[in-house]
């Protein structure tokens, strides 16, 4: 298949690279959206969940008497009385099995972990039923391991008694080649370079209503992958799966902690069909900031062979993933994988040897979040370039360029097997250089005089790859996704995929691929997503898939379609099906517009004039597409490697920041965005996704930091009062440009674009903040750049006599 | 709990005009008397602590936090809630709607009701220079469209709006 827009279809207007208005925004616009929390059925019972205090405790006993004779409680239940539920599916044979129990039984390994769950007749009474059950229990506290050198230490206490150590996975490739360049390189540093602990929080909290009635389930759940869902309560209650049907309302933001199928996606269906009514729970706040997955809690230790010159010879680096308790389905190790497949950006880099190791800890377990490891290298790589630079007294632009891929270097093979299709990595460099400095040369004359206030600027170069193998890293599904394609007899189309939609605009983007692939106008397309008794399997939208996955699906249905309407136009208009185009909708003759015959004749002859179809025709008018992209591979090359996306999309972001050296104050002044997603279906949702990504980014940069205590593994954050999220207030102005380079094998040359905004901030504020500090020869290894950060560093550089002569 | 969070008050509390009278739980929040009790769900709950905004609506004229209050303290009020805001009759957004429309300044649409709620609860005359706009919207998080296009979305329908604001409020 050409996965193209077929030539035979002509248009007026295209749809597809317009800024086509969202059909997804009266909704929420005029407060008719239905999200989970809305959906209310006759009988529905409230649940809440009781959850674990302890870090790392055995339960002793739970006493449930005072919390089932409360008023109004119709039930208390313990990971006991799910004995008949069996675990969640163990991952891939490379990553230590948890064994996932829905509830947790006889220990809990986080503060947040369910260890029981209430049913009553509204959600204050289940509440004060679960603090009840919360008084009952008795725990017997273990020594609880905080970080990464605790559950590293030979002692150290084990959270699975089944494991040797607490270490889930270890991978290390060996690359002979990078001993060399150590061996023959003029100098070596080594560093250690750490990304924290953050949480996706999406301003809707997680929650699923489930109903048994007719002997069927339903589950709404506000998830990124029904399907998938779907598979596992199936699988998990011994349903089967025909009578499951899972679907997302709308969905109130996803971010990646929303792509797993978490206990209470379990749990509550469980709960409907024992008591045989509707259940509804929906997580609040509190609970979201230690029961939603948390992410990017990452150490690298890095050692850098340089020459004189700039020249980076090689580097090794031990990515350690802090993956809390591992407790999660799936598992959340693959980011770090990710982290070490992207590290290397957009250079020219390929001497890299990674080593990749997930550990878990008694914390909240770690998991998906937009960017899903790529920030966490992008900052690795950026910083080195930076130390290097500093070293060598290298101009960082010119090292930069020297590095950069350049035209005509794609495809280019990294060094953990990723296959940059296509890319503008050169040059979206320079194309945002001329903005970055006009905008430095601004905030230094802003800034001019005021001696206490230093000006510096940031620079990340990355790749994002996108519609990755969900198989490498969990041993469960693949990459596929799908699309169904049909026209009724009134001539309207109707899509269904298997994508979701979570904000990102995926319904007007199926819209008008459906349009330009069928010749209508957007406006008659019907899109159903989100519902897997109304759309094909699919695996739902994450790791950037959505929009080269409905492009794969919807152009591949739509093909099969058009061969069959275009054998039954030919046959109505009594002329050769291979003479036959559509132009604004109407089938005729090439080179004759007149007579036509509409999409609603067409659609009428398949559904329901079935007799006038031509011999050989079935009826109907229904085709669907399972798209596969070609370049995405799930099992590791004979050399180890491995291209585990389909595409890889780029881009530069360079941040402008003043740092007030007294009070440790960071300004974002300017950031400036050039970026690659090949083409572009909507400008204005690719705006938007770098908008919200940039910003997501910025508070990993200089804001977001989920802490724990270090002793006992408690959080000390439970609300939005200490984990601090962006406001308005907080926004620097920013400015996106856009190249398109389409990789030749993709669909359209549609490469996704959902998480490359996250990527760059924190390594452009780290470079930033550095450079603006150079005088105390600060180099930061680490975010959030707080005021608490930056007066540390300065501190302790005047303390060891470094710093601007005389000034202070 | 304590006996007094189980009482029932009656109140009577005007939304959007229609005045209804029950007995709620003394605990009742407003956010869920609206959710649950008047059943208009386009009041998003994002926190339940006061702090993200997502659950702004118009009480006697002012933005409040609709998580933040009793239900019982409602009574007699009068409350605007985002259903209010396009028109009953024939459907068409409000030119704030309509602008965060035509700017993309919504992506889940979560947090939108409390944007707009804030918005509406202001004059415009004297929130519409850049600095305290982005004053004023700093009490409303948004997790998706990093707020670029809602302040530019604002912008707009304040520069076409007029000095009274377009609205019925005021």
């Amino acid at each position: 298949m050409s996965l193209d827009i077929d030539p035979r279809i002509r248009h007026r207007t295209r749809h597809i690279g317009r800024s086509v208005p969202r059909r997804e925004d009266r909704g929420p616009l005029t407060g008719a959206s239905r999200y989970v929390a809305d959906i209310k059925i006759g009988g529905m019972l409230e649940a809440a969940f009781v959850r674990s205090v302890e870090a790392h405790a055995r339960i002793v006993s739970i006493d449930t008497s005072q919390a089932e004779a409360l008023d109004g409680v119709e039930a208390v239940f313990v990971a006991a009385d799910l004995a008949d539920v069996k675990s969640f599916p163990d991952y891939i044979s490379y990553i230590g099995s948890v064994r996932q129990r829905p509830l947790a039984s006889d220990r809990v390994r986080y503060v947040g972990a369910a260890y029981a769950a209430v049913v009553a007749s509204d959600r204050y009474v289940a509440e004060d039923a679960a603090a009840l059950v919360a008084a009952g229990t008795v725990y017997e506290p273990l020594a609880a391991v905080a970080d990464l050198d605790q559950a590293m230490a030979p002692d150290a206490v084990r959270l699975f008694d089944h494991w040797d150590s607490n270490i889930s996975v270890d991978v290390n490739p060996s690359r002979p080649e990078v001993d060399r360049a150590f061996a023959e390189a003029d100098h070596t540093f080594a560093e250690t370079y750490t990304s924290q602990r953050q949480t996706g929080l999406p301003m809707e909290t997680r929650g699923v209503v489930a109903d048994p009635s007719d002997g069927n389930l339903t589950v709404w759940t506000s998830t990124q992958s029904p399907h998938m869902v779907r598979t596992a309560v199936a699988l998990m209650l011994g349903v089967p799966e025909p009578q499951v049907r899972v679907i997302h309302p709308t969905v109130g933001g996803g971010f990646g902690t929303k792509t797993h199928t978490y206990p209470e996606d379990v749990v509550v269906p469980w709960m409907a069909r024992r008591l045989g009514r509707p259940v509804r729970w929906i997580e609040d706040r509190a609970e979201n900031l230690v029961a939603s997955a948390h992410a990017r809690e990452q150490r690298h230790d890095v050692e850098v062979a340089y020459d004189d010159d700039g020249t980076i010879r090689a580097v090794r680096c031990t990515s350690i993933l802090d993956m809390g308790s591992g407790e999660i389905f799936m598992p959340g190790t693959a980011p770090v994988f990710v982290t070490n497949a992207c590290i290397t950006g957009g250079y020219d880099f390929a001497n890299m040897a990674a080593r990749t190791v997930g550990v878990v800890t008694n914390k909240t377990p770690s998991g998906a979040y937009r960017g899903f490891g790529i920030p966490e290298g992008a900052f690795v790589m950026e910083r080195i370039i930076d130390r290097v630079a500093r070293l060598t007294g290298t101009d960082r632009v010119e090292l930069r360029r020297r590095m950069l891929l350049r035209p005509g270097q794609t495809p280019y093979v990294m060094h953990g097997g990723g296959r940059l299709d296509s890319g503008s990595h050169r040059q979206s460099f320079e194309q945002a250089l001329p903005d970055a400095l006009a905008a430095l040369a601004r905030a230094r004359a802003r800034h001019a005089g005021d001696d206490d206030v230093r000006v510096g600027v940031g620079y990340c170069n990355y790749v994002e790859p996108t519609s990755p193998s969900y198989h490498l890293t969990t041993g469960h599904w693949g990459g596929h996704d799908s699309a169904t394609v049909r026209v009724d007899p009134d001539g309207s189309v109707r899509v269904a995929a298997g994508l979701s939609a979570m904000g990102q605009g995926a319904e007007t983007v199926a819209a008008q691929l459906a349009a330009d692939a069928l010749g209508v106008l957007p406006e008659q397309v019907t899109v159903v997503l989100g519902d897997t008794e109304r759309a094909p399997y699919g695996l739902g939208s994450w790791g950037s898939r959505g929009a080269m996955m409905l492009a794969g699906g919807v152009l591949m249905a739509s093909e099969r379609l058009m061969d069959k309407a275009r054998r039954i136009a030919a046959h109505l208009l009594e002329a050769d099906d291979s003479d036959i185009v559509l132009t604004d909708g109407a089938f005729h003759v090439a080179g004759s517009p007149a007579p036509s015959v509409s999409w609603a004749e067409v659609g009428t002859t398949a559904w329901v004039r079935t007799v006038d179809l031509p011999e050989g025709v079935e009826a109907g008018l229904e085709t669907s597409g399972f798209y596969h992209p070609e370049n995405l591979k799930h099992h590791l090359d004979a050399d180890g490697r491995i291209n585990a996306a389909a595409s890889w999309a780029n881009g530069t972001h360079i941040a402008i920041v003043s740092v007030r050296v007294s009070t440790g104050e960071v300004s974002v002044e300017d950031y400036i965005v050039v970026h690659d997603c090949g083409t572009v279906i909507n400008p204005a949702l690719v705006d938007g996704q770098v908008h919200g990504g940039v910003v997501q980014g910025l508070a990993g940069a200089l804001y977001e930091h989920f802490q724990y205590d270090p002793d006992t593994a408690q959080p000390k954050f439970s609300s939005f009062m200490d984990y601090l999220v962006p406001t308005c207030a907080e926004t620097p102005p920013m400015t996106v440009g856009h190249r398109e380079s389409p990789p030749p094998d993709q669909p359209l040359g549609v490469k996704g674009c959902g998480e490359g905004g996250t990527v760059g901030p924190p390594a452009a504020v780290a470079g930033a903040v550095s450079d603006a500090l150079a005088d105390w020869d600060i180099d930061l290894t680490a975010c959030p750049v707080t005021p608490v950060a930056v007066r540390a560093a300065v501190r302790a550089a005047e303390t060891a006599g470094r710093g601007p002569r005389g000034s202070r | 709990m304590t006996s007094e969070a189980l009482t029932e008050v009656a109140v009577g509390i005007t939304v959007n005009g229609r005045l209804s009278r029950h007995r709620v739980p003394a605990r009742l929040l407003l956010s869920d008397y609206i959710r649950d009790v008047a059943g208009l769900t386009g009041t998003h709950v994002g926190c339940e602590h006061g702090y993200c905004g997502s659950c702004t609506v118009i009480v006697d004229g002012d933005a409040v936090r609709s998580c933040l209050m009793l239900a019982a303290q409602a009574d007699g009020a009068e409350i605007r809630t985002v259903e209010d805001l396009a028109d009953s009759a024939t459907g068409a957004l409000s030119p704030m709607q309509q602008a965060f429309h035509d700017h993309h300044a919504l992506q889940c649409g979560f947090c939108t009701a409390g944007f707009l709620m804030t918005l509406e609860s202001v004059d415009p005359a004297e929130w519409r220079s850049p600095e305290r706009t982005v004053e004023l919207l700093s009490g409303n998080l948004c997790r998706c469209t990093g707020y670029q296009n809602i302040t530019e979305a604002v912008a707009a329908a304040w520069s076409t709006n007029h000095e009274e604001g377009g609205t019925q409020h005021g």
